[in-house]
């Protein structure tokens, strides 16, 4: 029973460290520009097929399929911030809300149109997908860990640790945090705002790819599903965090994924989903600024 | 050194700017005064980028400013500091400082920079590591100059810079403007507080409904029975 609740605990944090690295590639993109981009996790499953394709093809090795489905959702990432975002980013508006709403109906349309295109090409429901360890789980006495489920771990908090550095450490760090702040005054600054929009966008479908060939080579299969899951979780992390915080992201997809491990183990499969989705209903309802807020004005103390 | 002519900058249907020529000689003060509405944050959001005119010119230094990006328009060497300031509220006053600085890449001299504005601005020095949102009004606007100023403009651009602030901060905006100004540094403000202007400019604009209806020295301006009514009180400055 303990070892139950330990082993789920651990399953749990590794499967949010694949929801991590989703929701910080969405988070990045929803906290600079401000606009939820739903084509995000299409961009993830054309970067999964172009790298089932290559599979089927020439039977690549894995690091090179793990790099065509970061690079696949790279170059459709950006094919998406210029055509949906880019046009209706540019200065000062009259209508921002129009903007936003053209913005996001816009990636909406996209992401059906990624989906007819990626089962053109690969017509079938399911495609297997090779993962990048054939071994048995390693065993921590009773526990026992997927190698795969630890590679994402490790990922994600290197992941972490390297955006991190970027975002404090670096020029385009400090530009990527001014626009944050307050685009018009990252503007008057002398920040290229467009140019950080694209290379934002390409870093976040970098990460969204990395967390894509982590998550298929762990399930060993592709489906168009991907694109909405990928959306979803992102989604559903960073609103579970608190909209547009980095630490944030983080602390909801450790909190979603550990929700659905137990959950799982609790109820049954069939539930998983459920619980996220009611625990996303009342935290929204209770505490809208998110879990990080609450982290935060605990740690703060009384004032 | 700026020369703005027959500009027109429009929200929609409605023109903001309906035909503005003025220009701002190098090493001097101008000042821009005028009613709310009358298009001075437009004029100084054209100048820099932030709006796009529909017709007309704007050159500086001989070059044509109207429609490029408003970081191109900062590395040519003119910097705003905005209405309202708009400091990054979340990143420290040291961050605040080096975004100001990020059209350019001499690593060394931006440091000596920020020392320098430390050194003319010791409030911030003591608020380095802090928050920019968690300043006093009269901080964030120092911030907001030094911030302008570590682009090192040949023209600052200041909307209204002493809005809302206590007349000791006012009065100390004001002094730094003259000493940015005698070493070296163009500058062109708006400003309702006509009697600090008064004391600094060289040079007036008075702008209503999106055209410049005067233009003179001080000593027109405090001649002018309709501008001295209406920006110095009744009273004969």
């Amino acid at each position: 029973m303990l070892i139950d609740l330990v082993q789920n605990t651990l399953d749990g944090l590794m499967l949010g460290s694949s929801y991590a690295l989703l929701a910080l590639g969405f988070t990045l993109i929803f906290g600079v520009l401000r606009r939820a981009n739903l084509s995000y996790g299409p961009a993830i499953m054309v970067g999964a097929y172009a790298a089932t394709w290559v599979h089927l093809q020439f039977h690549a090795g894995f690091l090179a399929l793990a790099a065509v489905t970061v690079l696949g959702a790279v170059a459709t990432g950006v094919y998406v911030e210029r055509l949906c975002f880019a046009p209706y980013a540019g200065g000062r508006r009259r209508t921002p809300e129009a903007a936003a709403i053209a913005s996001m109906v816009g990636s909406f349309a996209l992401w059906m149109q990624l989906e007819e295109a990626a089962t053109l090409v690969l017509p079938r429901h399911l495609y297997s997908f090779p993962s990048f360890y054939g071994g048995p789980p390693l065993a921590l006495g009773p526990l026992t860990v997927r190698v795969e489920y630890f590679a994402m771990l490790a990922c994600a908090v290197a992941a972490a640790f390297g955006l991190h550095r970027l975002l404090t450490r670096t020029r385009f760090g400090l530009g990527v945090r001014a626009v944050i702040d307050n685009a018009d005054a990252a503007r008057l600054a002398g920040v290229n705002v467009p140019r950080v929009f694209l290379l934002v966008f390409a870093l976040a479908s970098a990460l969204g790819g990395l967390a894509g060939y982590l998550i298929i080579a762990a399930h060993e299969q592709v489906t168009p599903m991907l694109g909405m899951w990928s959306t979803l979780k992102g989604l559903i992390a960073m609103m579970l965090g608190g909209l547009g915080s980095l630490p944030g992201a983080v602390v909801g997809a450790l909190a979603l994924g550990l929700m659905e491990a137990h959950s799982q183990w609790l109820a049954g499969p069939q539930y998983r989903d459920l619980v996220a989705y009611f625990v996303l209903f009342a935290l929204l309802a209770l505490r809208p600024a998110g879990l990080w807020s609450l982290l935060r004005s605990r740690s703060a103390g009384p004032a | 050194m700026l020369e703005v002519a027959d500009l027109v900058t429009a929200y929609g249907k409605i023109e903001a700017l309906r035909g503005v020529s003025l220009s701002v000689a190098p090493g001097s003060i101008t000042c821009l005064l005028g009613p709310n509405g009358a298009g001075k944050t437009t004029l100084m959001m054209t100048a820099t980028g932030l709006l796009k005119p529909r017709r007309g010119s704007i050159r500086f230094a001989g070059e044509e400013l109207a429609g490029r990006a408003p970081h191109d328009i900062v590395a040519r060497g003119i910097a705003l500091v905005p209405e309202n300031r708009l400091v990054f509220p979340t990143m420290t006053v040291t961050d605040n400082l080096a975004a100001g600085a990020y059209q350019r890449r001499d690593n060394v001299a931006i440091a000596q920079d920020v020392e320098r504005m430390f050194a003319r601005f010791p409030r911030l020095k003591e608020r380095a590591q802090q928050q920019a949102g968690t300043l006093s009004g009269g901080e964030q606007q120092m911030l907001a100059v030094a911030r302008a100023l570590m682009s090192r403009p040949k023209l600052l651009l200041m909307d209204e810079p002493s809005l809302g602030l206590a007349p000791l901060v006012v009065e100390e905006i004001f002094s730094i403007v003259t000493e940015l100004n005698r070493d070296g540094t163009t500058i062109f403000l708006v400003e309702q507080n006509a009697h600090m202007a008064l004391q600094v400019a060289h040079h007036f604009y008075l702008m209503e409904q999106g055209r410049v209806t005067f233009s003179g020295t001080p000593g027109q301006v405090a001649e002018d029975e309709v501008i001295r009514r209406a920006y110095l009180g009744s009273a004969k400055a």
